[in-house]
């Protein structure tokens, strides 16, 4: 653990893309590739609603749900399987300076990519350092 | 003393007229599809189209039921007479302006069917029957005007997606996606039944109502919609409810002058 000297972790800037629909694989696929091109992106993570693969409870128990957005998608070269239903997509900015050039370039892209409307904020909406739950449980 | 004229429910607005219609018995309800009472039956999901109805006690004719009042003035319904199994069907209703609400669907079931159970949660509402009259309210409240293919769900288990954000084609989310959209036809057609075993051939349900159709025939109060403070006969009502419940709980009658 850092001594009470030791200097706060900076949390680097977050844009939160907030669509008003959720979001198709295929459209999912094409924002996340055009994101990436865009400069000082240091990572980006989605949360949506789960696609469980096989139906969990009740009569149709065990059986595949097979559900069409469920699939894998190509970004930036890597196969990835989608297991949710995207309805935000966090953009990481590698410093704070680069924001207002990242957030108009990410505007442009989901202009044009979601006709449907969309959300920007900035902000920092996950975890940037370890809590203590993650001290307890020894995942760091 | 002038005739007591129920009213069902106060307000002008839209949502508040919609949901006076619905309730009001004496009011016919716009057919707006017409699925087949077998593709129905299939998505109930209780018992194959053709097969018999399976019953849990003899008919009541064959019974030797004791004679009491309320027997002679309850009429039963067609189910009961038969002895069939009670079932149920459950429908999830969108909060992207859903032709109908959980809450206003319990109150139209109690002013417009029989024999009927039914509960509330926030984001969907199930009806027990006896099997045969279950089927045929189904039917009814599928292709009748409280029913959107797109912002209706038939989910008998799993039924989350009602706060959710619409897919991109407009339809609620389904974890188990028992229905979808048909792009070609423009139509929604179940794949699944309600608890989500596999139907043999899709059923079509219709195509769903545009955004302004759904504004105009919604029971929903929204600021993004009509906000129910624009109501005031809504507001006004709500807050009496309100204001005896917390003076009095459940005997607002003991309130006197308010």
């Amino acid at each position: 653990m850092k001594g009470a000297s030791s200097p706060e972790v900076t949390p680097l800037p977050e844009i939160m893309i907030m669509p008003s629909r959720m979001l198709s694989a295929d459209t999912t696929e094409k924002l996340l590739n055009k994101l990436y091109e865009v400069k000082n992106v240091r990572q980006i993570n989605c949360q949506g609603e789960g696609l469980p693969d096989m139906v969990k409870q009740g009569p149709a128990a065990g059986i595949p749900v097979n559900h069409p957005e469920r699939k894998t998608i190509n970004v930036k070269g890597k196969e990835t399987q989608l297991t949710i239903l995207v309805g935000r997509v966090f953009v990481e900015i590698d410093d704070i300076d680069h924001v207002q050039i990242a957030l108009k370039e990410i505007e442009e892209i989901c202009k044009g990519l979601l006709p449907f409307g969309f959300d920007l904020e900035v902000g920092r909406y996950s975890k940037f350092k370890p809590t203590t739950t993650d001290y307890a449980k020894k995942r760091c | 003393m002038a005739k007591y004229d129920r009213q069902f429910y106060p307000g002008t607005t839209v949502p508040a007229k919609n949901r006076k219609r619905f309730m009001d018995p004496k009011i016919k309800l716009e057919k707006l599809r017409d699925v087949a009472m077998d593709d129905v039956v299939k998505i109930l999901g209780h018992r194959q189209p053709g097969e018999d109805y399976r019953s849990i006690h003899p008919p009541l004719e064959e019974s030797n039921e004791p004679d009491c009042p309320i027997r002679q003035m309850v009429t039963p319904i067609e189910g009961a007479k038969k002895g069939d199994r009670i079932r149920y069907v459950q429908f999830t209703d969108s909060v992207y302006f859903a032709p109908i609400i959980p809450y206003v669907r319990a109150w139209m079931y109690m002013t417009r069917f029989r024999g009927i159970d039914t509960g509330t949660l926030s984001g969907r509402q199930i009806i027990e029957m006896r099997e045969r009259d279950l089927e045929k309210v189904a039917k009814e409240l599928i292709d009748n005007e409280t029913f959107d293919p797109a912002k209706t769900g038939i989910r008998g288990a799993t039924v989350h997606g009602h706060a959710c954000r619409l897919d991109e084609n407009g339809l609620m989310f389904d974890a188990w996606q028992r229905y979808r959209f048909n792009a070609k036809k423009g139509e929604v057609e179940y794949v699944k039944d309600q608890v989500a075993l596999p139907l043999d051939k899709p059923i079509s349900v219709g195509k769903p109502m545009s955004e302004a159709e759904l504004k105009k025939r919604t029971t929903m109060f929204r600021v993004d919609g009509v906000d129910m403070r624009d109501d005031k006969e809504v507001m006004m009502t709500n807050l009496r409810i309100h204001r005896l419940r917390t003076l009095a709980g459940y005997q607002p009658w003991e309130i006197k002058g308010e």
